[in-house]
């Protein structure tokens, strides 16, 4: 028999797990913040909890998650090894370490307040550095020249400069080598983050991976390279404004419409696939990926919101900020990760136990190794969560945003508990 | 190349072949088109498979193909099997048969 080209380039499980099993605890931990200081989300002031809540979503939860899963879809997505899983396991460490002084700096565990934040905020800048090796070194040497390898790329070099305007944005701060308001460079280290990092990685994986779960041929790969375009434009233009001071704020203003511009292309292509697919019957995996979509798109309104601005709508000062924010990391990226867990997780958990034994004992399938009804409930949860959310932030219902968050720990709980039942499988033949 | 026709022999194979299930989209690998030629020689004790993924990325693939291998030696014993991964013609959709199709939504 000959070998196929794929399971050979599977990462081992020990390499794809940990990262599960972390994320997971970070999303419990995060939530568990959320219902505590569930008052914060109404404020607008940066308190000390608040950025507990957004850095372990995205830092503890989100990135942790698409390290792991990445490690896992880049040998799919390129058809090539993982360049190092040595790399991977220093990258996990440093990340778990450099979560844990950061979150610990936010909250005072000590008098050392700053010097944890800068120890936690440089092991985390090293650990995305590892990363963004591991996935330019993978890609690198992948035979396969495609439009999600361009777009994997991008975000590789993205996540490299960001990290690199990050630590500059820190050294001018203490130096004052530009005249130039911090809160410029913020504005575009978030938009080469997001659109150029974030994104274009999501959109590369998408690319190849929703045609090949949902069983559909000759896809309009050509709206992804004209988004490819239009959003390399953006984050492009996004970077040299940072640098040129008291531009006019229109230009800002361009920088997102060709962003935007592009992220509509991205959903157009994922509806041209959806109503192409062979597969109509969305199972647990694609259920909530379908849902994480429809949520990216009401977090590009919320976006143009914040653009048009809080006091056109007579809401608060930050209101949509937070709201947008909270589209974005909790509806779109968390919706995402609870659905692709399910595409990911039980196949290498699978291998592991049962490769070697299919044929010769009867094994169960990896879609038999979670409780599907639980990913059901969980789904549930989560839109009602968002919908709670929404009308709690957009009408000032303090209780609503309690529940809201209440809701978002018991959908946590449930997702742990699935994911748990996969980590700690036990073998079944007969 | 596809085979189309097959004679009683081969479709005992392709019987049997129908227990194993991709396991991503848990439809059978025959009915998913995976499978393009089979051939049998009762006289040299052989059992040659031509098949393909739907993916060259495909994570499971040598899972399913080690299962094809076992399965065949389990229903033939003293038959020796060959399974060749072949990318010619490439798979697409339209390879899936209408029982496949069904099961797909179920």
């Amino acid at each position: 028999m000959e070998a196929g080209l794929s399971t050979k380039n599977a990462p081992s499980v020990w390499v794809v797990v940990p990262h599960f099993l972390l994320g997971a605890v970070g999303l419990l931990t995060a939530s568990v913040f959320s219902v505590i200081h569930y008052e914060d989300f109404l404020g607008y002031n940066i308190t000390p909890e608040m950025l507990t809540i957004t850095h372990l979503m995205i830092l503890g939860w989100v990135i942790l998650v698409i390290f792991g899963a990445l490690y896992q879809l880049i040998p799919v997505v390129m058809e090539v090894k993982i360049y190092s899983e040595k790399l991977a396991y220093a990258t996990l460490v440093v990340m778990v370490v450099g979560v844990f002084f950061l979150i610990a700096g936010f909250l005072k565990f000590d008098s050392k307040f700053t010097h944890n934040m800068a120890m936690g905020g440089t092991f985390i800048i090293i650990a995305v550095l590892l990363f963004a090796i591991n996935t330019l070194k993978s890609a690198a040497a992948s035979p396969k020249k495609s439009i999600s390898r361009l777009y994997i790329i991008a975000s590789g070099l993205y996540l490299l400069l960001n990290v690199s305007l990050g630590l500059f944005m820190v050294m001018n701060m203490s130096y004052n080598w530009l005249p130039i308001a911090h809160t410029q460079f913020l504005k575009t280290h978030l938009v080469v983050g997001l659109a150029g990092w974030f994104l274009m990685l999501i959109i590369g994986v998408a690319a190849r991976l929703m045609p090949m779960f949902l069983i559909v041929h000759k896809v309009r790969e050509d709206l992804l390279v004209k988004g490819f375009y239009l959003i390399n434009t953006g984050v492009i233009l996004a970077f040299i404004l940072a640098w040129i001071p008291n531009y006019p704020t229109v230009l800002f203003g361009v920088a997102l419409l060709f962003v935007l511009a592009g992220v509509l292309l991205f959903l157009w292509f994922n509806y041209d696939v959806f109503s192409k697919r062979m597969r109509k019957k969305l199972d647990s995996g694609m259920k909530p990926t379908a849902i994480a979509i429809s949520i990216l798109a009401l977090s590009v309104l919320a976006f143009i919101a914040v653009y048009i601005g809080d006091d056109v709508f007579g809401l608060p000062a930050g209101r949509l900020e937070i709201l947008a924010g909270l589209l974005m990391i909790y509806g779109f990226f968390t919706g995402l990760i609870f659905g692709q867990t399910y595409k990911t997780l039980p196949f290498i958990i699978w291998l592991f136990y049962y490769q070697k034994v299919v044929g010769k004992q009867k094994t169960p399938l990896p879609g038999q190794m979670y409780n599907s009804k639980l990913v059901d409930v969980h789904t549930y949860s989560f839109v009602i969560s968002i919908l709670l959310f929404i009308v709690g932030l957009l009408f000032s219902v303090k209780y609503a945003v309690l529940a809201a968050t209440i809701v978002m720990l018991f959908t946590s709980a449930v997702y742990a508990i699935n994911a748990s039942k996969m980590i700690f499988h036990k073998k079944q033949t007969k | 190349m596809i085979q189309t026709e097959f004679s009683a022999e081969e479709q005992k194979v392709l019987d049997v072949l129908k227990q194993v299930p991709d396991p991503e989209v848990e439809v059978n690998i025959v009915d998913l088109g995976l499978i393009y030629v089979v051939t049998k020689n009762d006289d040299a004790k052989t059992i040659e498979v031509d098949m393909t993924l739907s993916t060259p990325g495909c994570p499971v693939g040598d899972a399913i193909m080690q299962h094809v291998q076992t399965i065949l030696e389990v229903n033939f014993p003293g038959y020796e099997v060959k399974v060749n991964l072949v990318w010619e013609p490439q798979w697409t959709s339209d390879l899936i048969s209408e029982e496949g199709r069904a099961q797909l939504n179920q």
